[in-house]
């Protein structure tokens, strides 16, 4: 008996909430339909309803999978677009659509822009109950922004079942930024301004000031003391984020620097090649990204699983492709120019050339899109410093970079025969380690490392004929700055210089900040000609 | 045979002379000056396209007083001055009647004098910052009161009460912000709610306003950081004159970081339809462009136009890109130029410049795709000017349009 109550108690439960949603559904058929005039009050109506499928329809009407249908001339029905199927939006019937493009009844709507900012607050309303946390600290933040009495209370009201601490603090942080426009008295006021001060609250400082300004002007001293060290702790933590974020970034941008560079620490700095075909070495990874994700793309449609998964493909790919062309352009061309240097100068920038105009060619002198695979898309925020995912991916891919190059340096034959090579090409050639052979693969190796470059960088920048050339210049400033010949000075050297390189930039902007970025580089080349770790030798050229 | 050599001779001259006359009487030299290498050849080449269309569309209606349109296509090469030489190559040499050309502003800056030494006629149809008037040259482009201020209109319309600025470091973006700033003051914006930093002169006046990165710059992070905390109060938003590439960056580290159109809107002044080809078109979705035409107008004579340049496109001569073409605001401003010129070359009678030159003061209208053109007396253009949002295909919603906006290039020091 009980059972079966609480089966007709859970069938009840159901259907109400089904029957919600169908008035819901209705309710969001009218506004889809309405003229701009008529939607203020079916908002309103939607508003008072605060059904979860409100936020679902919002999000696909936002993105282009709502349609209007013309059944009949007086009649006309919103269809949603879920998986490749139009339903119509009242009761789920599907409608069959031959020719999307150019079936004349069928046409796709939009919120317009003022529309979605009303439905931007029913969904945030909706969001304070969202299971995702992320998503109810900012939906408060925003409807406290809002500083609008009717959300005071929803927020006042939720954040007593909240039971996440963090979210609290954020809950109390809007509550009290919506009371700084709704406090009952100045008692109330203060203590607000107070404690938001202590919750180093950045979105409230500008209110704030609006208050200690109106304060200083009706002489309330006491206010505006408040306000004062209020503003003084925000400004501190502020400080203090600011502070971790530079030196965070400049790991990101350090990183960067490193990744473009390691390729040309061994084929610069080990084998003394000045190749400044190496940005377009670089260029060839980005290139082969973006092949391989259009051969996906046409293989497995841009919407399946496997297709994420071209990006973690292309990597090894790009890899492969310039240690391939590397390998047969150290035959062909650069196994000539050892003992020339001035010759190789030249020769490279003509090679440089050619192969900007090769991808101009083939691929257009437009830059081409390569997409970010899901799980690099978002940001990770500690303690108010943002990094993206695609920035942590470098950080984490330059590591592994310079792990693998260090693991083949000194733990492989290879290895062995690559540094002794490079010590003395004539000593070790008469010891019968095969030089011309280890000079082929230490080459390849290192074009193949610019490609993985490419291929990192293709998450962050633009691929583009002329991608290869913003980084050269950089490339050859960390390996000097590093010492040419030591891979462990060109990582902190990368390291080193992009940290400045963020320190300077608030301060001096950035093209100031690498003015003095480089005018530093020279007078420590001054002071320091070999570079960090200049390479010890006996010859007498050195 | 003493006589009938001379006689063959007599016959190749007049031939000669004949066949001369007929060309001059037949056709009108018209100078296309426009970077056809270099860095800019991507955004230029676009503009010699709709000018060979333009001719052709003339041409096959009849010409200009009879006569057909013979462009002489030369190229800028991206080097501003190549621009200016190719400039004396025109007037000189050719004899063109009238030019239509120049992309960037120095460009721009670098054949003034070449088309005021030589009395000539230039046409140039991509917005800039104003604050020139030349004699020689009719600016179909947008000035400053026509794209930044409705912009900046539009955006306080909305509400948003902080405005970031940023842009790439040369003369349109610094103009054009320094103009915004006294706007924005004379708005009652607080200067405190003008992002991106202040550089000022031993005297203490502002010399610069906004944020600038050098061109081909590939690190927003620090950028991207402080306009997070400028915007934390969420009702800010950016107005953005980057340049070329370095949209791609920026907008990838802004998408990253997690600031969506809803929050913060980007108004983009330098990025339209045909620049969307090479950017991440994803991650700008939702941010706002400001132009006085936009593809997605929905009028009888806009569906005309790009449906006639497609048509066109399939016949178009070798060179010319045909697959995954888009029209835009300066291509439409070239497009209108070429026929403000046939106006008032009929208006005048003759293709004499001087007498075109008087005639486009007068004022003569055009029904062009972007609504209805009027040249003025200060040569720039009457116009509509239309804000639109980025959608998933590159192209823009129009979300608001102000009709016949008077074009005036002098607007720094008069608000």
């Amino acid at each position: 008996m009980k059972k079966i109550l609480l089966l007709l108690g859970i069938l009840v439960a159901t259907l109400s909430a089904q029957a919600q949603e169908d008035a819901t559904r209705d309710v969001l058929e009218r506004l889809a339909l309405a003229s701009s005039s008529e939607q203020s009050a079916i908002t309103e109506e939607l508003s008072a309803l605060g059904d979860p499928y409100i936020k679902d329809f919002v999000d696909a009407w936002r993105t282009g999978e709502v349609f209007s249908y013309d059944v009949s001339e007086s009649e006309t029905i919103v269809l949603r677009k879920v998986s490749e199927k139009f339903r119509r939006l009242s009761n789920d019937e599907i409608f069959e659509i031959a020719d999307e493009e150019n079936d004349e009844n069928l046409s796709k709507i939009r919120p317009s822009r003022k529309l979605r900012k009303v439905l931007k607050t029913i969904t945030d309303t909706i969001d304070l109950s969202s299971p995702d946390p992320r998503a109810r600290i900012e939906a408060a933040l925003k409807l406290g922004l809002s500083q609008k009495t009717d959300y005071l209370e929803a927020l006042q009201s939720k954040i007593e079942t909240e039971e996440n601490e963090k979210v609290r603090l954020k809950f109390e942080e809007a509550i009290n930024i919506s009371l700084l426009a709704n406090a009952e008295d100045d008692e109330a006021l203060k203590h607000s301004i107070a404690r938001l001060g202590e919750l180093a609250s950045l979105p409230a400082r500008d209110g704030i000031i609006g208050i200690q300004n109106e304060a200083t002007e009706s002489g309330d001293a006491e206010m505006v003391a408040i306000c004062a060290e209020a503003i003084k702790d925000i400004d501190s933590a502020q400080k203090t984020i600011e502070r971790w974020g530079n030196l965070v970034r400049g790991m990101s941008t350090g990183s960067v620097l490193l990744i473009v560079a390691f390729g040309l620490a061994i084929t610069f700095g080990l084998m003394g090649i000045i190749n400044m075909a190496h940005g377009e070495f670089i260029a060839i990874g980005g290139y082969t990204c973006y092949v391989v994700q259009n051969l996906f793309a046409d293989a497995f449609g841009t919407q399946s699983a496997a297709y994420q998964w071209f990006y973690w493909t292309a990597i090894p790919i790009s890899f492969v492709v310039a240690g391939v062309i590397g390998y047969g352009l150290e035959k062909g061309m650069f196994r000539f120019l050892y003992k020339r240097p001035l010759e190789s100068l030249l020769a490279t920038w003509g090679l440089s050339m050619i192969m900007q105009q090769l991808f101009r060619l083939n691929f257009g002198a437009a830059n081409v899109q390569v997409n970010t695979p899901d799980v690099l898309i978002g940001n990770f925020e500690v303690a108010g410093v943002a990094l993206s995912y695609t920035r942590i991916f470098v950080i984490g891919f330059a590591v592994f970079v310079i792990l693998m190059t260090w693991l083949l340096l000194s733990k492989t034959n290879l290895g062995l025969y690559i540094r002794s090579v490079m010590q003395n090409r004539n000593m070790a050639s008469s010891l019968g380690i095969p030089v011309s052979k280890v000079n082929s693969l230490t080459f390849a190796f290192g074009c193949g490392l610019a490609a993985l470059a490419g291929a990192a960088l293709s998450q962050i920048g633009n691929v583009g004929p002329t991608m290869g050339q913003t980084y050269i210049v950089d490339s050859f400033m960390v390996v000097v700055v590093g010492g040419v010949g030591n891979l462990l000075g060109a990582g902190l050297s990368a390291m080193g210089i992009g940290t400045v390189d963020q320190f300077l930039q608030p301060y001096w902007g950035p093209v100031m900040g690498k003015i003095i970025v480089y005018f530093v580089i020279i007078l420590f080349l001054q002071w320091k000609p070999g570079g960090l770790f200049p390479t010890k030798s006996r010859s007498m050229d050195d | 045979m003493k006589n009938l050599k001379k006689l063959s001779l007599g016959l190749a001259s007049a031939a000669a002379l004949f066949g001369s006359s007929l060309t001059a009487e037949e056709t009108v030299k018209v100078g296309v000056l426009h970077s056809l290498s270099g860095t800019m050849a991507i955004s230029e080449t676009s503009l010699r396209d709709i000018l060979l269309f333009t001719f052709d569309e003339i041409n096959a209606a009849g010409g200009v007083l009879g006569k057909k349109i013979e462009p002489v296509v030369v190229d800028g090469a991206s080097d501003w001055p190549t621009f200016a030489e190719k400039a004396e190559q025109l007037l000189a040499q050719d004899k063109v009647s009238a030019t239509f050309g120049c992309w960037t502003s120095v460009s721009r800056k670098f054949v003034l004098p070449v088309y005021e030494k030589y009395n000539g006629l230039l046409f140039y149809p991509v917005q800039y910052e104003g604050e020139e008037l030349s004699p020689n040259i009719f600016y179909t482009a947008e000035a400053v009161g026509q794209q930044a201020i409705p912009a900046v209109d539009y955006l306080l319309e909305e509400g948003y009460k902080k405005f970031y600025l940023i842009g790439t470091d040369y003369v349109y973006p610094q103009t054009t912000n320094l103009v915004l700033f006294e706007y924005l003051q004379s708005k009652g914006i607080k200067v405190e709610n003008i992002g991106g930093g202040l550089r000022k002169d031993a005297s203490g006046e502002v010399i610069s306003a906004g944020k600038y990165t050098p061109f081909s710059h590939s690190d927003y992070q620090q950028i991207v950081a402080e306009i997070k905390a400028f915007t934390a109060s969420g009702d800010a938003c950016v107005i953005n004159t980057i340049n070329g590439d370095s949209n791609v960056s920026f907008f990838k580290e802004i998408a990253a970081s997690g600031i969506t159109a809803d929050d913060c809107p980007i108004v983009s002044f330098s990025l339209s339809e045909d620049e969307f080809r090479s950017l991440p078109t994803k991650d700008l979705v939702g941010h706002l462009g400001c132009w006085t035409y936009f593809m997605s107008l929905d009028t009888p004579a806009n569906k005309k136009f790009v449906k006639n340049f497609n048509k066109w496109l399939k016949t178009a001569p070798a060179g010319v890109q045909k697959e995954g073409r888009v029209t835009c605001s300066p291509m439409v401003l070239s497009y209108n130029g070429v026929y403000l010129w046939k106006a008032a070359v009929e208006k005048a009678g003759t293709f004499e410049p001087e007498a075109v030159i008087k005639a486009l003061e007068s004022g003569i209208s055009f029904d062009g795709p972007g609504g209805t053109v009027t040249s003025q007396k200060n040569h720039h253009l009457t116009k509509n000017v239309y804000i639109g949002e980025t959608l998933e295909d590159g192209q823009f919603e129009i979300l608001e349009s102000y009709d016949n906006v008077y074009g005036e290039p002098f607007l720094k020091g008069t608000f």
